[in-house]
């Protein structure tokens, strides 16, 4: 169960810093103690996902096998998309029970004449509070603040009370409210604009980005990897502006999507995930070659966008320019 | 202070003005009460020395700031971190080995310099706040040209247009502060062959002729040509494109030549042609000749006479004889007996000379008067030598021709050409012509209340370094006392670091053109922006960078080509007049005067006179300038007596020849 959102009516004159917020706490609730110079909760080590190999059906081929793009790069995409969080504690409430400020924010930024600029963008402030463990009062007074107030609990009584593990559920709340704000962007964007968005991350999770024509996946990390065994050598024997086969992503709590994996730079010298990316478009029932076309299509158009890489940020080999261009601009805005 | 310093535009006007910019501070550059950034979009047309408006958000003391900044350094970076980036994000092939689907971030980033804050106190750090480019009326108050523009009160002289981004207005100096007598004098530095430091203060001083304002009373100017035909032709008219004439437009100064100028020129050594490149008959009609006697010239001998030449008993005869020998009658029976001597010409003064050694040697005198014979005869030697140097300008005959101290017109140019005299006679001239302005100044009976006076050259005459001399100790005076007087320095010179510093910091405005960056370097130019020095070494012909007591910062602006005529076609439509016998001589002078004078007439006015004769009487002519020329230069000469046929005397032979001798013995 999910608590009540509080209505605040006056949130459109309240500064809804995380300066400001914690102040108000303060001030509202004396019980409380706040804490300074915390770090942000995404920066905080995490229990780290294990990594798996899952298997896929191939709808290209009967088999994955590396396929060189042989036509040269080709710039196909108009814009970019990505999000981000950001979450700390305010407050902690008598027994630990955290109250954590979390912004969410996601933007498009669109590329004309070879610059960017932004198509749209988004800033979500939200109260994240386990509403099993507080009383009515707190809530109530919580919820005067000034943002909307979040239920960070599944709502059963008997819920854990560790305030880790308490700080944790709300930073998953933040990371699922910033995945919306990306998805009702990406959404607005594919009802309006008939060009090929690239998002950052996986477009199965939304319905609405997993069958539009012009959203395209591409995700960075490989703590899941979609191939196994001969498959998985071949993947990670990929060269540069080669992809493996088209495969698809199902899930049962996910839209199913075509995917494949693709390398962007080349790979002496690295790990073997080194500039390794797997794309994600609307599945089809189109046939093979069909598949096979748009597959080196949109291939071509992510090779295309090697240059200019997004050094300095760690993640250069994988990130295409736009996306770290997108997380310039939210940096500057949250 | 200026409660509403855009009353003028309406709400309307203000909303219009499209936002330029927007004010950023970092902790690393932060942002001061005399400087701050901001940044704009790619195509914004900011450049260096762009004028902006900020417009705060927080109201202070219940108004909002405005701040006024010259724009003096730019900045432009990428979001990349190092050039490797670069390379590795093109495989290391420039040519686009990899082709850039984006371009990188890239933000143009600009420091401005505080013009002026409104209101002015309290003066705080330039705060947060949109930046607007600065329209006329923001131009006007950022300059506080408001305070002397004001329609009760206006001292404003235009001196060149601003423009920028689509603004255009005009720029006025402060006349008080530019003629006097807050602050006066205006120098002018820039490389040469540009044609910018003279071509500057022609216009400038058309513009205080056009704008002078009235309650302050007459000006008028004292040009020294120093080199070619810079300023031979200032009243005759110039070729000006459409551009320069909407620059004449915009700042109200008529695109005409000079009205009333009046040139002078000493003579050339053989006394009778004119030392000047303004020598072609057509323009003689208001060119004088610069002649100078024995007495003028003995009152600035010390400009002629170096240390090593007069030494305190080498001055104390030169005052002796200023005081008691010249324009005096002078008898020393002791020594010269009955003999009396009015000594009015360097001829009356070398046989002065000459008597009193010949009587000292005649009674074997070491000394006369306390003076020493060795010194008498020394200075005998420097002083007789002055006429050899300055031929043409100095008289034998003590003839004066002069410039018209105590008759001088308002709104009128008086050129001086000494372009081709020897050093000293250019000295003598100098150190002359502003001492009797000075002196006129002071009784206020020059005719003027003002008097410009145009020095090129300025490192020549007034030298950082080198030993003192007359000239650069009158020039000193002249930039720390003339403004009292109405006595204003208009100086240029191609390196201003090698002018005495106490010159050029005393002028109140300066103008810069085109620089060296040699001498952008030296320590005077410390307080520009690396910026503004580039553009101060990049200006084009026109292009002037201005310092002034209201500015805070220097504003660079246009000024129209001077609606004169150049030297160089001047000197090629109106050639120099080559060089005749004297009666031609005679001819061309006196046509000036009377332009029915003819070469025979001349002819047989002259006759057989003697050289100096009528060169006299030529000289009295001019000055006289009389209704009938011909009547009273014939006056001047001595009277011919009529020749007339001797009788044949007769004689009777001595002895009568007989009658019958056939040889006549």
């Amino acid at each position: 169960m999910t608590g009540p959102a509080v209505a605040v009516a006056s949130s459109a004159i309240l500064n809804t810093t995380f300066e400001s917020v914690a102040r108000r706490l303060a001030g509202t609730l004396p019980e409380c103690h706040t804490v300074e110079g915390e770090t942000a909760l995404e920066l905080m080590p995490a229990a780290s996902q294990p990594a798996r190999l899952i298997s896929a059906t191939i709808v290209e081929g009967t088999d994955v096998r590396a396929r060189r793009i042989s036509e040269a790069p080709a710039v196909g995409f108009a814009a970019f998309l990505d999000g981000t969080q950001k979450s700390r504690v305010a407050a902690y409430l008598p027994g630990g029970v955290p109250i954590v400020h979390g912004t969410v924010a996601a933007v498009i930024r669109e590329r004309r004449d070879q610059r960017m600029r932004t198509w749209r963008h988004a800033i979500e402030r939200r109260l994240y509070v386990s509403r099993v463990h507080v009383s009515d009062a707190v809530w109530q007074t919580i919820g005067a603040a000034g943002l909307e107030l979040c239920d960070t609990s599944d709502g059963s009584v008997g819920e854990v009370e560790h305030p880790l593990v308490l700080r944790e559920s709300a930073k998953h709340r933040v990371e699922r409210d910033r995945e919306r704000a990306e998805q009702r962007l990406g959404t607005d964007w594919c009802r309006s604009e008939p060009r090929p968005l690239l998002i950052d991350g996986g477009i199965s999770n939304a319905e609405s980005l997993a069958h539009a024509q012009y959203a395209i996946g591409v995700v960075k990390s490989h703590r899941t990897l979609y191939v196994s065994g001969d498959a998985l050598k071949t993947v990670l024997a990929l060269d540069c502006a080669e992809r493996s086969s088209v495969f698809l992503v199902t899930s049962p709590k996910r839209a199913s999507v075509a995917s494949w994996y693709l390398r962007v730079r080349d790979p002496r010298g690295r790990e073997p995930m080194w500039g390794l990316v797997r794309v994600e478009v609307a599945s089809s029932d189109a046939s093979m070659s069909e598949i096979t076309r748009r597959a080196d299509e949109v291939s071509g158009w992510i090779l295309a966008e090697s240059a200019p890489v997004a050094l300095p940020d760690a993640r250069w080999d994988k990130m295409v320019y736009g996306v770290r261009d997108c997380e310039e601009f939210l940096r500057a805005v949250m | 202070m200026i409660d509403s310093p855009r009353s003028d535009l309406s709400a309307a006007d203000v909303a219009a003005s499209p936002m330029l910019g927007r004010v950023v501070a970092t902790e690393r550059k932060p942002n001061t009460p005399h400087e701050f950034h901001f940044w704009t979009a790619l195509d914004s047309p900011v450049g260096i020395g762009t004028i902006v408006r900020v417009e705060g958000s927080d109201p202070v003391n219940g108004q909002i700031l405005q701040v006024y900044g010259i724009v003096v350094e730019g900045f432009s970076y990428t979001d990349l971190q190092t050039p490797l980036h670069a390379m590795l994000g093109h495989d290391g092939t420039p040519d686009g080995a990899s082709y850039g689907a984006t371009k990188r971030a890239e933000i143009r980033l600009y420091t401005a310099a505080v013009l002026r804050h409104v209101p002015e106190e309290p003066l705080q750090p330039v705060p947060m706040g949109a930046v607007y480019l600065a329209e006329n009326s923001d131009v006007a108050i950022a300059l506080r040209m408001d305070g002397y523009l004001r329609p009760e009160a206006n001292t404003g002289i235009p001196i060149g247009v601003y423009r920028a981004g689509g603004t255009e207005a005009a720029i006025f100096l402060d006349a008080d502060f530019l003629i006097g007598p807050e602050a006066a004098h205006l120098n002018i530095s820039g490389v040469s062959g540009l044609a910018t430091k003279t071509s500057a203060i022609e216009w400038i001083l058309s513009s205080i002729f056009a704008h002078f304002p009235a309650q302050k009373g007459s000006v008028a100017a004292v040009c020294f040509n120093v080199k070619g035909p810079d300023l031979c032709f200032l009243d005759q008219p110039g070729v000006i494109d459409a551009a320069d004439a909407a620059l004449y437009e915009k700042c109200g100064v008529p695109a005409t030549p000079f009205e009333h100028v009046q040139y002078f020129a000493p003579y050339k050594s053989d006394g009778f042609s004119l030392n000047t490149l303004r020598s072609n008959e057509a323009l003689l009609h208001n060119v004088s000749p610069l002649t100078w006697g024995l007495r003028e010239v003995l009152q600035y001998a010390e400009v002629l006479l170096n240390k090593d030449d007069v030494d305190a008993k080498a001055d104390a005869l030169i005052d002796f004889i200023r005081e008691r020998v010249v324009d005096r009658d002078f008898n020393d029976p002791q020594l010269l007996g009955n003999k009396h001597y009015h000594v009015r010409s360097f001829a009356d003064l070398e046989t002065w000379f000459r008597d009193v050694l010949s009587a000292m040697e005649g009674k074997n005198n070491d000394g006369w008067r306390t003076h020493h014979v060795a010194t008498i005869r020394k200075v005998r030697n420097r002083l007789s030598n002055i006429s050899t140097r300055c031929a043409g300008l100095v008289t034998d005959d003590g003839a004066v021709s002069d410039l018209p101290f105590g008759s001088f017109q308002d709104r009128t140019v008086y050129v001086i050409d000494v372009a081709s005299l020897e050093e000293d006679a250019q000295d003598l001239i100098f150190a002359r012509v502003v001492t009797k302005l000075r002196e006129h100044l002071e009784k206020r009976d020059l005719g003027v209340n003002h008097v410009v006076v145009f020095v090129d050259e300025l490192n020549k005459y007034a030298p950082s370094d080198g030993q003192d001399t007359y000239v650069r100790k009158m020039l000193l005076d002249l930039a720390e006392r003339g403004r009292y007087l109405g006595l204003v320095l208009f100086s240029a010179q191609q390196f201003r670091s090698q002018v005495h510093r106490r010159v050029v910091g005393n002028s109140g405005s300066s103008l810069y053109g085109r620089m060296d960056a040699d001498e952008l370097a030296t320590p005077g130019y410390a307080v520009l922006s690396p910026a503004v020095k580039t553009k101060l070494a990049t200006l084009e012909k026109g292009q002037l960078m201005v310092r002034h007591p209201h500015f805070t910062q220097p504003i660079f602006l246009r000024f129209p080509r001077p609606a004169i005529m150049r030297g160089r076609d001047g000197a090629e439509r109106y050639p120099q007049a080559v060089d005749v016998g004297l009666d031609a001589a005679v001819v061309r002078s006196l046509r000036t005067l009377d332009p029915s004078i003819t070469l025979g007439w001349v002819q047989d006015a002259v006759g057989l006179r003697d050289e100096e004769e009528i060169v006299k009487a030529r000289n009295a002519t001019l000055r006289e300038r009389p209704a009938d020329v011909r009547k009273f230069f014939l006056a001047q000469l001595r009277p011919v007596v009529a020749a007339q046929p001797a009788a044949r005397p007769v004689t009777s032979p001595v002895r009568s020849a007989p009658a019958d001798d056939p040889y006549g013995f």
